[in-house]
């Protein structure tokens, strides 16, 4: 009897929560500019909550801008030192003037991850047309940079000083390849952590109502994988900006 | 998968581009702004704290040498006047000395003199007692009425003997 | 996870690019089969810094001196 259950049921809560069903744009408000469909979506709601509560949350927190500070200004004041000490370490003093930009994508893409950890939010960070821009943007931006302080030298970067000549025909293309794939593999890892670990979240707690009482077991590792997920969500915006501090470093300081 | 549907590409690039960018403008004109003059303000202030630490241990510090030398100055003073002190009891004690032996000396002598006067008149009244015992005894012996200047002679001869 | 974003990437980008060298020259498929390899190296390269976590500047040989300078430090410390 339950057996005979099991498909039917297992059909209905994947019908009416598909995993997939939560990483939909829906419009909200059709808006089209010149020809192009740029109307206000969940994934556009979702964006500007996450600007609205970092804007708030920054403004609570320095709101008494006090010399011991309290819980929320000691957290903002964490975020601000992890940055900057990110920066310090990774690309030195040189790197600091790109502070403001490395915090905004920080705040941004952290903000991002811990918001689509809410139930029945959106998770923009899923989406590679996010991550992929937001990597696009920071790779023509680093290239920019570095040929703007190095000029042609910066090319110099792609063949390995003391290397014999003759592997330059296999080594520059080589290094080449994998300058180039950065904005894919920073784009990709970011989209394919949250993509996944949501997905997982979700067929998982799909398990948890189909198993009725035994969904205890599912229901223990879904609390685990959330928690791994808050984890893997901080630890990706982490990543996020870490490699955009690397790739600054070999625009700036060019080994 | 809804992600790589292009349709939904346009409208998540032009939302993305206009939060992103007000993400950044509240960043740079207000968060980063104020952390940055909280942070300061507190490196400042620690700052201060450890300049006026670092000047009180250094006021200290002058102060236990100022004390020191103090103290040093007041030993050495301390020795010398206990130095001129004893130098001048010395003095007086050898003075005190000094004048005690003159003056024991001096009544050593006077003692002396005396007894070598007294002596002196005691010997040169030896005579004329002799003249007069010998002058009495005579009167009282034999009766006769000696004239003192002949007994004074014998008595001188006698006494030469 | 990592290793197989790094493989696939950079064999994509290296076909990629392969691919556009032979339209624009004409050649095709000579420069795309040779930066599939390209690639299929980069992404055994980036791979391999991810195995052995090396950080992830541009030029293997400098990452691989950096590391081991950063591990010499380390042991002497």
């Amino acid at each position: 009897m339950a057996e005979e259950l099991v498909p039917a049921l297992e059909e209905s809560v994947f019908d009416l929560h598909p995993p997939m069903h939560q990483f939909e744009v829906r419009s909200i408000v059709p808006i089209e500019i010149g020809g192009v469909d740029v109307s206000f979506t969940n994934s556009a709601l979702l964006m500007c909550i996450a600007v609205g509560l970092a804007g708030l949350f920054f403004w609570f927190a320095t709101a008494h801008r006090s010399v011991v500070p309290g819980r929320l200004q000691s957290v903002a004041e964490l975020m601000y030192e992890f940055i900057a000490n990110m920066i310090r370490d990774n690309v030195g003093t040189a790197g600091m003037k790109y502070f403001p930009y490395i915090f905004t994508l920080f705040v941004f893409v952290f903000v991002g991850n811990m918001l689509g950890m809410l139930p029945y939010s959106f998770t923009f960070t899923s989406h590679i047309a996010v991550t992929a821009a937001l990597a696009v943007v920071i790779f023509i931006t680093v290239t920019i940079i570095g040929f703007a302080r190095h000029g042609t030298h910066y090319f110099g970067m792609f063949f390995p000083h003391g290397a014999p000549l003759l592997t330059a025909p296999l080594l520059i293309p080589i290094e080449l390849i994998s300058y180039l794939s950065r904005p894919f593999s920073l784009s990709v890892r970011l989209f394919a952590n949250m993509t996944v670990g949501h997905i997982m979240l979700k067929v998982l707690a799909g398990f948890v109502i189909l198993m009725g009482v035994a969904g205890v077991v599912p229901f223990a590792v879904v609390l685990g994988i959330t928690v791994l997920e808050f984890f893997i969500a901080a630890l990706q915006a982490y990543v996020f900006t870490i490699l955009t501090c690397i790739y600054l470093n070999d625009a700036i300081n060019m080994h | 998968m809804p992600q790589f549907d292009p349709s939904s590409f346009p409208s998540q690039f032009f939302w993305l581009a206009i939060t992103i960018v007000a993400l950044y403008f509240v960043m740079t004109r207000m968060a980063i702004p104020r952390l940055a003059n909280v942070l300061e303000q507190r490196q400042k202030l620690i700052d201060d704290d450890l300049e006026q630490a670092e000047k009180l241990k250094a006021e200290t510090e002058a102060a236990i040498a100022a004390y020191e030398a103090a103290l040093a100055e007041a030993r050495a003073k301390a020795h010398e006047e206990i130095k001129a002190v004893t130098e001048a009891a010395a003095k007086v004690a050898e003075a005190k000395n000094a004048e005690v032996i003159e003056r024991v000396a001096k009544q050593i002598k006077d003692g002396e003199n005396r007894i070598a006067k007294s002596r002196d008149e005691a010997l040169s009244h030896v005579r004329e007692v002799a003249v007069s015992v010998a002058t009495d005894m005579v009167t009282k012996l034999v009766g006769l009425s000696l004239d003192d200047a002949k007994v004074g002679d014998a008595v001188t001869a006698s006494m030469k003997d | 996870m990592r290793i197989s974003v790094e493989l696939v990437v950079t064999v994509a980008v290296g076909t990629a690019l392969g691919y556009g060298i032979d339209s624009w020259l004409g050649t095709m498929p000579i420069f795309l089969i040779v930066f599939l390899l390209f690639g299929g190296a980069a992404g055994v390269m980036n791979a391999y810094r991810v195995v052995k976590g090396l950080d992830e500047s541009v030029g293997l040989g400098g990452a691989v001196a950096r590391k081991e300078n950063a591990e010499g430090k380390k042991d002497r410390g």
